[in-house]
């Protein structure tokens, strides 16, 4: 029962992580039809930002995190600029094919900026590393901060998108980007919006879980490909579903990992992920859509 | 005439690719066998990417599989490599077809999802499978002898596998100008218009996938021959890219664009071989720039500056007999949209 529940923590604390992700994955994926294959080098990248600016120049956590949201805020919406609004019409092989672009030269970026400092950075904790009994669960404080973070970010999003004028121009443009143009809006910016507003997603979970996870350039694609599982289990439009999601996809880990084997661990999400696209092509909780011609 | 046109340049390029190599050294050996390798990696891809315009990431492990097939049946099994390759290679395509299955209820997107999710599952089992993949740290193959050919193993395995790419070039070349081709076509620019045209969509996407595979195979199973080793770690994401950025940079949809561009990536590869870092910028850089400003990759630009660089199938569609209704409107859909 105790290694069930310290499983079952750790479970939704990287699920959290997933769902942060994913969530980033949908908002892009809603407003332009494309799954941004950077999202997990913008996490890493701004893992790393937020190393040098907390570690290096010694900034507080808080200045830490709000610099490293807007820098992410800004990696995202140049991303938009150079990968997706010159070839928007596009077919969708080409442009996943630039952001994978993208996400390799940030990777290589990162890897010639920061890849030889060791194998691993580690990014100092804000709690106490010793782990707390909380209601008779044994939890490590950094974990509960994570869960935390991540309630207050999806609390401030959904805010975003039903109380505040961009959030509502966000959804009218993904429900129908036409219409939204006849209306007024400017499409354009609104995607550089949700590209830049995934990519902030992707680094205030990198400052969240950066002591958890540790630092290194190859830590990217294994989080992207894991929240874009999230989110198609989701099928890829809905936010609660990419939520869920990614809290299904870390549990699966977790429990896969303390009671099969450590090393199963990795698997586990993809078997998780293959199994559900056998059976439901459209995911977890995807519907059929209408087939466009 | 046009003294530039492809068919002179292309034999121009296997002339010196057969008659200098044996005055070459070792090491520009080693990479003109590599770039014949990756040419045949980049023409399967290109045939299941480009061509049927499937968002497929499973090449690398593909290329994994045939490696591993062909290195382990020689050191588990103790076959001989004459028997091991071509079974590899067989391996790979079945492999390749049995992923298609889910593969077929999927697409766009979906399909990416899927496909990763094979390529890490491959990698895992190449990583943890210790009992018979050896684990992290790979296996040596067995040494290569061409006996009783009068012919060194380095400069052997060179033609081999120049034989290899020449002939499944021109294979490549004649199925992609066929009726199949001609259906992987059509179910890329339009999988629904496709099918009420009579193109059986599970029949030709698991073909595209079968081909695809099996080249994959055979370029693995040479890749285990010239390394005398096989690694995990060679078949990874990074592979993926370098496989997307050679069809990308020579053309998605031409199979002559898939040489180009393999020879490109390989001798970039090369010349960076000393920074992971700066060959992961450079070759990203060149995925974006190229899908930004030359969508047609360099086959494009030679189609457009180049007098006789135009693909053949033009001269198919003409060559369409007019009450097969059906074909020739894939093939005029075909014509306008290589053109």
């Amino acid at each position: 029962m105790i290694l069930f529940s310290y499983l079952l923590m750790s479970g939704v604390t990287t699920g959290a992580l997933y769902a942060l992700v994913a969530l980033g994955l949908v908002v892009v994926n809603k407003a332009t039809g494309v799954i941004n294959f950077a999202q997990g080098e913008f996490f890493m990248f701004s893992g790393f930002v937020a190393w040098v600016l907390h570690v290096q120049l010694g900034l507080n956590y808080a200045v830490t995190f709000l610099f490293t949201i807007a820098i992410g805020f800004g990696l995202g919406a140049l991303t938009d600029r150079i990968a997706f609004r010159p070839i928007a019409k596009a077919d969708v092989v080409s442009l996943v094919l630039a952001t994978v672009g993208i996400a390799f030269v940030l990777k290589g970026i990162a890897r010639v900026l920061w890849g030889g400092k060791g194998d691993y950075l580690s990014f100092p904790s804000i709690t106490s590393p010793d782990p707390i009994t909380v209601f008779g669960l044994m939890v490590i404080p950094q974990q509960l901060a994570v869960l935390a973070g991540t309630i207050v970010i999806l609390i401030l999003f959904a805010a975003f998108f039903r109380l505040t004028r961009a959030g509502k121009m966000m959804q009218a443009t993904a429900d129908n980007a036409k219409a939204a143009v006849l209306v007024g809006i400017q499409t354009d910016k609104i995607y550089t919006l949700a590209f830049g507003t995934g990519a902030a997603i992707a680094a205030a979970a990198a400052v969240l879980t950066a002591p958890i996870t540790l630092l290194y350039p190859d830590l990217g694609f294994p989080i992207f490909l894991k929240g874009f599982a999230a989110a198609v289990m989701g099928g890829l439009m809905s936010l609660p579903g990419a939520v869920l999601g990614g809290v299904i996809l870390g549990v699966a880990e977790s429990l896969a990992g303390g009671y099969i084997h450590s090393s199963v661990m990795e698997l586990s999400p993809f078997i998780v992920i293959m199994i559900v696209l056998v059976f439901r092509p459209n995911g977890l909780f995807g519907f059929q859509t209408s087939r466009r011609v | 005439m046009a003294p530039f046109r492809r068919r002179n340049v292309l034999l121009v390029l296997l002339a010196i690719a057969i008659i200098v190599p044996p005055f070459a050294n070792y090491y520009y050996l080693f990479v003109a066998n590599l770039v014949a390798i990756y040419v045949l990696l980049a023409i399967g891809l290109n045939i299941l990417v480009g061509y049927t315009g499937q968002l497929a990431f499973a090449n690398a492990a593909m290329f994994g599989i045939g490696a591993y097939a062909t290195g382990l049946l020689q050191v588990r099994l103790g076959w001989s490599f004459w028997l091991a390759f071509p079974v590899g290679g067989v391996i790979a395509a079945a492999v390749g077809l049995a992923i298609s299955l889910p593969a077929l209820r999927l697409k766009g997107l979906y399909l990416a999802l899927s496909t990763l999710a094979f390529a890490q599952a491959t990698q895992w089992v190449f990583l943890h499978w210790d009992a018979v993949t050896f684990g992290a740290g790979g296996f040596k193959t067995p040494p290569l002898s061409f006996d009783p050919l009068p012919i060194s193993k380095p400069l052997g395995l060179y033609y081999l596998s120049l034989l290899l790419a020449v002939v499944l070039f021109l294979f490549a070349q004649n199925l992609v100008a066929s009726r199949v081709g001609r259906a992987f076509i059509a179910l890329r620019d339009s999988d629904f218009a496709a099918e009420s045209l009579g193109v059986d969509l599970l029949r030709y996407k698991a073909l595209a996938f079968g081909v695809s595979g099996f080249y994959a195979g055979i370029a693995g199973g040479l890749n285990s021959a010239l390394l005398n080793f096989v690694a995990p770690e060679g078949f990874d994401l990074f592979q993926m890219v370098l496989q997307k950025a050679m069809i990308v940079v020579g053309g998605l949809g031409s199979i002559v664009g898939s040489l180009l561009g393999a020879g490109i990536i390989v001798i970039l590869l090369e010349v960076l071989r000393e920074v992971k870092g700066l060959q992961e910028i450079v070759f990203g850089a060149l995925l974006v720039i190229f899908v930004l400003f030359m969508r047609g990759g360099l086959v494009g630009l030679l189609k457009r500056k180049v007098r006789g660089w135009e693909e053949p199938l033009r001269l198919v569609s003409r060559r369409v007999r007019p009450k097969q209704s059906e074909t020739s409107q894939t093939a005029a859909r075909t014509e306008k949209a290589d053109s």
